[in-house]
């Protein structure tokens, strides 16, 4: 049995009859400071002893095309069906899950993990090393998982069944951010005999060793989750061991923000996903709000330095400096979700650099002086900038409802009017998430800034989105498609650094390089937001990258 | 020009002094048409202008209207608005128009197969609802307002098609042109001349009543993200942009929509007393 305390998200509010603006600002600074997601305050005491019974709804704001994989909407999923080896607790801490022991050979190439004994996939197949090693493999050498492949595709060497309960994992390479990226549920071990199934099977219905099975997927409607009756390996940071005490979890696609809220006010759920920047006052005074500050990209414009006008190092910078981005973010957001002024590591990230989230201030001056020195010293008669006959224009291609929110959108057009000020003609294109996924808008030529994120619980996600991208071995993640080999070899020096400030330092020199070159242009932090019904306890949101938890959730009665 | 061989007896004399129900549509209309082709008249403001500090602003003498939610000002947005959708509307209907006559004209006039290979496709078209065809050519074409102008155009033309045929069907019937063919008159200078203005004169009143229907559909295709992308202050953009607010800033959505509803009423209205002049059943 457990004996953990309870887990925090980063910031929880019980109801309250007044409105907690101010305070919660605070608290976020305070969260930011500790440059971990550190709770704004103990969550409330729970009173009473826990029930069984009843199904949580948890309206949800997207339908991801499958309900496992390596998008976060898809770990959102996953993490309910599947257990991960290890698990991240609220002081970042990794602690036992489906492994209850691991250790390191002296060279940091060689891990090996004792498993937990006794657990079943709920097909019934027993979990033990080799179904640990069937996932490796087909996560890496099958190319099964895409950001599995992103995080160890060049450091995983092999893995080996020692004996049935011993699983041992050889690198290529030190990665000292190996055990916080096992504890995201990109990573979560499935069911070998599910594996062989084919990605068709997999992708509708996941079997792990999980606290929930998936009941049934009615396509745009619906997805349901099942209490698995024999479950009996939760993280060593869950709130109990055993079942879960819902029946299960009614997982509602309702896309409109409106409507979602809504569905919260009228009691037709429980939960609501990703809670609109205008309802959160209200939403506080009423239900218990979570928000859970992603560590990783935090949401940033990559500007695209191989094509177009963002070639040039000096309109780039321009382009940074006409954008008030901090007021953007503020406005649309209402000071909900904090702006983050660093373009390739959010501030709840180990690693952080601080000092280059002040690099690019607002400054339209200094904008209009890049400009012209950089050619487009001339205006047309709709006063935007032109170069040898042609116009400075920019096309931001950003995924409308899948990546980005309505307020998201807000602050693009807010930033659309603003650099106008300085002479840039914005032009925005909302892209659908098919269009998106299907690599459209991946190539070069097809756009000059795109916003994204990735969530991550290390600095080491540079790996991901700055290692190089070139034609033996293009990596689309590199969104800015910038090319840096001293750039690239610093970021792996230090993902393999076993010295914590040495590897804080190497990553701040990156994250220097990548602001000096002003290759991603900060917005705002992505963010989990629950809003809870106060009915239901003890629901929470895990550290590696804010999954919602409903293993431990109860239902007053 | 032509004679109406068979006027009502009962015709009264058009009424000098119009109809309060005349008056206010048509200076309606005509505010509307100031505003689309004059609009810094009625807002001299920037439409897409951001003011960050005021934000969600609800309406007052300073902001007629509200702000949005990066501050812009709803009047001005709305006013700017009006040549995109006024436009939108007046471009889909002459698609429409010219489609039509070509179809209505071939069947009425090009011989019993021609009649029933086109009278048989218009009756096909009228299977599928206007809003999926143009549902369809969005997707094939992606999202512009010539997008939306063609589909709207293609998915209202068979209706008017029908209209012409059964208009050209029943004007060749009819003595004049019997007797313009008679005196040896070329024929096509007789359809040019005679069956052409005849056929089409019914249909001034059922267009006037089209322009308002397809502002009506191009909004709507525009709030599916059909149509012009944000933050362009078309009214469907805007309509669809004020949806995330309609909980905290229902100005956001009401005053587009009032916009909407006016400008189809009121152009609906002088439709409806064009009609009943014609038809000769003003009162």
């Amino acid at each position: 049995m457990s004996t953990h305390a309870r887990p925090r998200p980063a910031v929880r509010r019980r109801p309250r009859a007044s409105g907690l603006r101010p305070a919660l600002a605070v608290a976020l600074l305070a969260g930011l400071a500790a440059c971990a997601p550190a709770g704004a305050e103990p969550a409330a005491p729970t009173t009473g002893e826990p029930v069984e019974g009843g199904t949580i709804v948890h309206a949800h704001v997207q339908e991801p095309p499958c309900l496992w994989g390596g998008w976060i909407q898809q770990a959102y999923l996953s993490r309910q069906v599947l257990d991960s080896l290890v698990s991240q607790d609220e002081d970042g801490e990794i602690v036992p899950w489906l492994a209850t022991d691991w250790s390191v050979s002296e060279d940091q190439l060689v891990w090996t993990f004792t498993l937990a004994e006794g657990v079943e996939f709920t097909d019934g197949t027993p979990f033990d090393a080799q179904a640990v090693v069937d996932n490796f493999e087909f996560w890496i050498t099958e190319q099964g998982n895409s950001t599995v492949l992103a995080y160890l595709g060049t450091y995983y060497e092999s893995s080996r069944a020692v004996d049935p309960t011993t699983f041992e994992l050889t690198l290529s390479r030190p990665y000292s951010s190996l055990l916080p990226a096992l504890a995201q549920a990109y990573f979560g071990i499935q069911s070998p005999t599910a594996l062989a199934r084919g990605p068709e099977a997999n992708c509708e219905e996941p079997i792990g060793t999980g606290p929930f099975t998936v009941e049934g997927w009615e396509r745009g409607s619906v997805i349901r989750f099942a209490r698995n009756p024999d479950y009996a390996s939760a993280p060593a940071n869950a709130l109990h061991q055993g079942p879960a005490y819902v029946d299960g979890i009614e997982w509602r696609i309702v896309p409109d923000p409106v409507a979602r809220f809504g569905a919260l006010t009228t009691g037709e759920a429980h939960v609501v996903y990703d809670v609109p920047a205008t309802q959160w006052t209200a939403a506080e005074q009423q239900y218990e709000v979570q928000q859970y500050i992603t560590p990783g990209r935090p949401v940033a414009l990559g500007l695209n330095t191989v094509a177009g006008p963002f070639t040039d190092v000096r309109v780039r910078k321009a382009f940074a400096a006409a954008t008030d981005r901090e007021a953007a973010v503020r406005s649309a957001f209402l000071g909900v979700v904090p702006f983050e002024g660093n373009g390739t590591v959010s501030a709840s990230t180990p690693g952080y650099n601080a000092e280059v989230a002040d690099d690019h201030p607002y400054d339209p001056d200094t904008a209009a002086a890049l400009l012209d020195e950089a050619g487009w010293d001339s205006t047309d008669d709709e006063g935007y900038r032109v170069k040898d006959g042609e116009r400075l224009e920019v096309r931001i291609v950003y995924g409308a409802g899948s990546i980005i929110t309505p307020e998201g959108a807000t602050v693009l057009q807010n930033l659309q009017e603003q650099v106008a000020e300085v002479g840039f003609q914005v032009t925005l294109v909302p892209a659908t998430r098919d269009e998106l996924f299907s690599g459209k808008f991946s190539g070069p030529e097809s756009y000059d800034a795109k916003p994204g994120y990735w969530t991550s619980p290390t600095a080491g996600i540079l790996h991901i989105t700055f290692r190089q991208h070139l034609e033996e071995s293009p990596n689309f993640s590199n969104s800015s498609f910038y090319n840096d080999p001293e750039l690239e070899d610093l970021i792996v020096r230090a993902n393999s650094s076993l010295d914590r400030a040495e590897q804080d330092r190497l990553y701040g020199e990156a994250q220097q390089i990548l602001s000096d070159e002003a290759v991603s242009i900060g917005l705002y932090t992505q963010t989990t937001s629950l809003a809870v019904d106060p009915r239901l306890n003890d629901v929470w949101l895990e550290q590696s990258q804010g999954e919602p938890v409903y293993h431990d959730a109860w239902f007053e009665r | 020009m032509t004679t109406q061989t068979h006027a009502p007896a009962a015709r009264r004399a058009p009424r000098l002094v119009p109809s309060l129900g005349v008056v206010v549509p048509a200076t309606l209309v005509g505010a509307f048409v100031l505003a689309a082709v004059a609009p810094s008249v009625l807002a001299p403001g920037d439409p897409t202008a951001i003011d960050l500090e005021a934000a969600f602003l609800p309406p007052s003498t300073e902001h007629l209207l509200g702000t949005d939610q990066s501050g812009r000002d709803l009047w001005t947005r709305v006013v700017h608005g009006t040549r995109h959708s006024l436009l939108i509307g007046l471009g889909a209907t002459g698609v429409a128009l010219a489609i039509a006559a070509v179809l209505g004209f071939a069947a009425g006039l090009g011989g019993r197969l021609v009649d029933r290979v086109v009278g048989s496709l218009i009756e096909v078209s009228f299977a599928f609802p206007t809003m999926l065809l143009a549902l369809l050519l969005v997707a094939v074409r992606g999202p512009s307002p010539s997008t939306l102008v063609l589909a709207v155009g293609i998915g209202s033309a068979p209706g008017y098609a029908r209209m012409i045929r059964g208009q050209v069907l029943a004007v060749r019937q009819e003595a004049y042109v019997e007797a313009a063919l008679a005196l040896g008159h070329r024929r096509r200078d007789v359809v040019v001349r005679h069956v052409l203005p005849n056929a089409m004169r019914p249909l001034v009143a059922v267009v006037t009543l089209g322009i308002s229907q397809s502002v009506v559909w191009a909004s709507g295709l525009a709030f599916l993200g059909m149509g012009v992308a944000p933050p362009s202050p078309e009214w469907g953009a805007l309509l669809e942009a004020g949806r995330t607010y309609v909980t905290f800033a229902w100005w956001l959505e009401v005053m587009p929509g009032l916009a909407i509803v006016l400008l189809a009423v009121s152009v609906t209205a002088l439709g409806r007393a064009a009609q009943r002049r014609l038809e000769g059943t003003d009162r």
